[in-house]
């Protein structure tokens, strides 16, 4: 009864009701996602992985890629490396031209021998001043029991993701273009991709195949169908390999289906006997505080949404890929990989369609743990939910809650009816000046977005630099005009402070709810950062007090500014701006990366109001 | 002459904002021509080229069973250049009808029969925009901005019955009539504003000296609806030659619903579904639901005609066959008319909400459905789902407001009291 009477007390509170309660939702709805978050490792939380398509019957045949392949291997590599070391003996780095000119013709001619048909693509890509160009040359076995309809991809390019020579994956290709050319077996057209490099490579192929390039890109003059998979094969180290390491994210946080992975794994660990490691965690041993790290590492990735390897250009279009990378000093030789990559085509042979689809949304916390995405949206959710709630409470606090009057907290049971009519009616909302203020400030957040896609890349840092300061002035300057008017408009009313904050809050978490069925990771890290706009608001008080706490509010807002937040990560990461950028650039420009548009559309004007509520204190 | 300046200022920046967006973003009206919110099977500008391409080549234009819109049309375009290679003068062709449609808006606005009808006067008449505010509500509204960089025909069809309501505010009834003629004969549902304008035509029309007689004022005007529907078949006939044809390649497929290409509305995820045998049934039904709003909504608000014709525009935003964002962009247009009706609004907000967040996640999940392979038709329904919610939320909220503000209208003493449900 006294549980029921204290409710019915709050519900009559209204100060309760529109200003307290919703902070607290709001608080509770982060703390819940992020503990939820935290929870996902436990065994409860995550499952064990398992193959959906039945199709793929990882590790079912026996490989037959042994013995005399061996030799041709070496010889392949013998006249590859002779032909690498004499373009570096006439002069190094400067003639790489030169060098991949006289390489390309040799890999044409080996793949010509095995019988392949082949082809070159020219394709040049310019970003923050900076020119990428380079050839690609590729070549396909046709199915001898295919239509050519459906076809898999080897990509074996020459620099590694890690800048490292690709010399052993190149010609480990090489030897299994001519070895698959033998085979009766294939269903599905193989095609070998040699790229110059992991990042514009794959990306100008993939492109052409879909007649999708730019005008730097050449078309491609042969051509197969529909591309069912992809594996790069990447082999930079001269001894033997103790692991294999699979990268599987891909651009914008897409992500290949879980069964490759799973069937890489699979072949790996269980037909070859070469243990799977993921997100660089070399010595996983399965505890919480591992597989916690290993899913922090594969959310920030998918956060940053970047390319993360030659695989990661195919994930736009619907194909699955990952990379293969050997790791570490054991005892596994070239052989044991082309088996590996063997049997991984045997499977993906088998595929009669494509692979189930619910299996695209995932966190993986080892290679043989995951949580799908029933599991791990709602913490996402909870947190753009919080901004949502918070929306909505302000909304009905500038209707129904006039700030001006506290009488409701003394509000007197004799009260007249017609005063009582008066509380219940709906207080008239001035809705045009916060409605132009939000949307106008979320237009504006296209001028860093173009700035920073578009200036040369020795700018970058000045840049930056340049819009910490513009990030301090603007939101003062407009917290003074909002105020004072300055002669420029009608000084703003409280509840006007409210629908600013309600409606930014309500374009935030309806971006990020959007967003989290996209780019899960992406949304919750913007998410976290931007909890704090949910709290801060304009300060009553006396002015010397509003102006310290706004002040310090101020300072602490600045911290979760999306340039100091860049200049932070850098710092601590110990890159520099430039690369940083550089690389974002890149991203937009060849990857068609949209990472910028959430950081400048989406979290920079949701910032700037919370910091122009705050400021606005102080006038 | 400062009103006269704020509406040049308006229909200016509508247009300048077109022609940028148009101009800056080459290949945004092909995105959007071919975005399922905005082309639906029947005013797809797409469905109008291959048409087009068949009627100049003197090929029946309903050949290819693509093409469903009215032949009228493509006389019209035929004239116009090859949008393909000279795409401007189609684009700022619909760009005036927008302008057109904005200007209908301002007429029906400056009327006040929104406000202060013959049988009705609303309690907080001041409580109200201007024409200006209105048209610009409707020219910088996004929906209305892209349908009309998609060229979506529908605007056609909103410039008809927008004409045929301005007509009938300002008592030209046979205008009227001659509009909503045209409307129904491009896309057959206006047929159902019939009642409602006639009824707001009746009631201009009785507001002068000798009120006509009410019966035949509606057998009239009927007979006029017919005529001018009749006539434009007829201009069709000669164009395309074979009546059957035309009628079941436009009206049939209105009717029918064969195509159930996916789009905003309820009804092609229901009839995918369904079991064949079913289908004729089902067919009935939706129908029937649609047009029996008619019924009920007139002669509940026999006082308000012209509030009966919004309602019923934001019933076919939601339940018409093909709907498109262009229907919802119509159903918003009328309803800054009924400022007045705002305060006695209750879930503006929700509505609001549930509309933002079924634009943003709709192309998303389309997007993972169709492009990305790692969603399904479900994602993308449930999505229609939620806009149609969102919409009838605030239909609901808008007839709710109408009803109380006839309420205490009704009960002077009520005003601002509260309601409770019971």
């Amino acid at each position: 009864m006294a549980l029921k009477s204290a409710i019915r007390n709050l519900r009559n509170n209204p100060h309760f009701l529109f200003a307290r309660l919703p902070n607290l939702l709001s608080f509770i709805c982060v703390v819940v996602g992020v503990v939820w978050l935290l929870l996902l490792p436990l065994n409860e939380y995550s499952r064990q992985t398992y193959i959906s398509e039945n199709a793929l019957l990882p590790g079912q045949v026996h490989a037959y890629f042994t013995g005399s392949e061996q030799n041709i291997f070496r010889g392949y590599k013998g006249e590859l490396e002779g032909l690498l070391n004499d373009g570096q003996a006439r002069g190094g780095q400067k003639d790489e031209a030169e060098v991949t000119a006289a390489v390309s013709d040799k890999l044409q001619s080996i793949l010509q021998a095995a019988g392949l048909k082949i082809a070159t693509q020219k394709y040049e890509y310019t970003s923050a001043g900076i020119t990428h160009r380079g050839e690609n040359t590729y070549a396909i076995i046709h199915a001898p029991r295919g239509d050519a309809t459906e076809a898999i991809v080897l990509v074996a390019p020459w620099i590694t993701a890690d800048d490292k020579l690709n010399l052993n994956g190149v010609t480990l290709a090489l030897t299994l273009a001519r070895y698959f050319k033998r085979w009766s077996l294939w269903s599905k057209d193989i095609i070998f991709l040699i790229t110059p490099d992991s990042k514009t490579g794959t990306q100008a192929w993939i492109d052409a195949y879909h007649d999708t390039h730019p005008a730097s890109v050449q078309p491609l003059p042969l051509k197969s169908g529909a591309l069912q998979g992809a594996l790069v094969i990447e082999y930079p180290l001269d001894h033997r390999f103790q692991s294999l390491h699979i990268v599987y994210d891909g651009v914008n946080g897409q992500l290949p289906n879980l069964d490759l992975f799973n069937t890489a794994v699979a072949i790996a660990g269980g037909q070859m006997g070469i243990g799977a490691d993921l997100q660089e965690m070399w010595g996983h041993d399965d505890s919480y505080e591992h597989r916690l790290q290993t899913m922090f590492r594969g959310m920030t990735k998918q956060g940053l949404g970047y390319a993360t390897g030659a695989h990661s250009s195919f994930m736009p279009y619907h194909i699955d890929a990952i990379t293969l990378q050997t790791k570490g000093e054991g005892w596994e030789d070239e052989m044991a990989l082309g088996r590996t990559i063997e049997s991984l085509c045997r499977s993906l042979n088998n595929l009669l369609e494509h692979l189930h689809q619910s299996f695209f949304f995932y966190l993986l916390m080892q290679s043989n743990r995951f949580v799908s995405i029933g599991t791990y949206l709602p913490s996402a959710m909870l947190i753009a939910g919080n901004f949502t709630i918070m929306a909505i409470a302000l909304w009905m606090r500038t209707g129904y809650y006039p700030e001006s009057k506290p009488s409701a907290k003394h509000k007197n049971e004799k009260a007249s009816t017609e005063e009582k009519a008066k509380t219940n009616s709906i207080a008239e909302r001035h809705l045009a000046l916060p409605l132009s203020l939000v949307l106008g400030l979320h237009l504006l957040g296209l001028v860093p977005l173009w700035v920073f896609n578009n200036i040369f890349h020795q700018y970058f840092t000045i840049t930056t630099y340049i819009f910490v300061v513009v990030d301090i002035i603007l939101p003062l300057l407009l917290a003074a005009i909002l105020s004072n008017g300055l002669g420029l408009s009608k000084p703003i009313i409280p509840q006007q402070y409210h629908l600013i904050k309600s409606f930014s809050l309500l374009l935030l978490g309806l971006s990020l709810s959007t967003l989290a069925t996209l780019n899960f990771s992406l949304s919750f890290m913007i998410g976290l950062l931007c909890t704090p706009l949910s709290f801060v608001a304009r300060l009553p008080g006396s002015a010397p007090f509003r102006l310290a706490t706004s002040s310090l509010g101020l300072v602490l807002l600045k911290l979760v500014s999306p340039p100091t937040v860049l200049l932070g990560i850098c710092w601590y990461m110990g890159i520099s701006v430039e690369a940083v950028l550089t690389q974002a650039a890149f991203g937009w420009d060849v990857w068609g990366v949209w990472t910028q548009v959430v950081v400048w559309c989406v979290w920079w004007p949701a910032w700037l109001i919370g910091c122009v509520l705050l400021g606005s204190s102080m006038f | 002459m400062a009103v006269d300046r704020r509406k040049i200022a308006v229909f200016g920046a509508a247009f300048v904002l077109r022609l940028l967006l148009t101009c800056l973003f080459p290949s945004l009206p092909d995105l959007l021509t071919g975005r399922v919110e905005v082309s639906t099977p029947v005013n797809s500008f797409k469905r109008l080229q291959e048409g087009l391409f068949l009627y100049t080549r003197n090929v029946s234009p309903y050949d290819g069973g693509v093409f469903h819109q009215a032949p009228l049309l493509l006389p019209l375009f035929a004239l116009l250049p090859n949008a393909k290679s000279w795409p401007l003068p189609t684009a700022i062709f619909y760009f005036l009808v927008d302008l057109l449609n904005a200007y209908a808006l301002l007429t029906i606005s400056a009327s006040g029969q929104s406000v202060k009808s013959r049988l009705h006067s609303a309690v907080r008449k001041h409580v109200r925009w201007d024409g200006v505010s209105v048209a610009a509500w409707f020219l910088f509204n996004p929906l209305t901005i892209a349908t009309c960089l998609a060229r979506s025909t529908s605007v056609f069809t909103t410039s008809g019955i927008l004409f045929a309501v301005s007509n009938a505010v300002s008592g030209n009834t046979i205008n009227a009539m001659l509009a909503l003629g045209f409307a129904s004969y491009l896309s057959l549902y206006p047929v159902l504003l019939f009642i409602p304008l006639v009824l707001l035509c009746y009631d201009r029309r009785s507001e002068g000296s000798s009120p006509p007689n009410v019966g035949s004022f509606i057998v009239q005007h009927a007979a006029l609806l017919l005529a001018s529907v009749a006539g434009l078949l007829g201009l069709s006939c000669l164009i395309t030659g074979d009546f059957w044809e035309f009628i079941s390649a436009t009206y049939g497929f209105h009717l029918l619903v064969p195509d159930l290409t996916p789009n905003v509305g309820l009804w092609w995820y229901f009839f995918i579904e369904m079991f064949d045998s079913f289908r004729e049934f089902f067919l009935g039904v939706f129908w029937l639901h649609l047009a029996s709003y008619m019924g009920g909504l007139t002669a509940r608000f026999r006082r308000q005609p012209l509030f009966v014709v919004t309602a019923l525009l934001g019933v076919f935003a939601i339940f018409k066959p093909y709907p498109s964002i262009s229907d919802a962009s119509l159903f918003f247009a009328l309803l800054p008319l009924y400022r007045h009706l705002f305060p006695l609004m209750r879930y503006t907000f929700f509505a609001g909400s549930a509309i933002l967040y079924s634009s943003l996640l709709g192309p998303a999940f389309y997007h993972l459905w169709i492009y990305a392979g790692s969603g399904n038709a479900n994602f993308f329904y449930a999505i229609t789902l939620v806009w149609s919610l969102g919409l009838s939320i605030l239909l609901a909220d808008t007839v709710f407001a109408a009803l109380r503000d006839e309420w205490e209208q009704e009960c002077p003493g009520m005003v601002g009291a509260e309601v409770r449900q019971v």
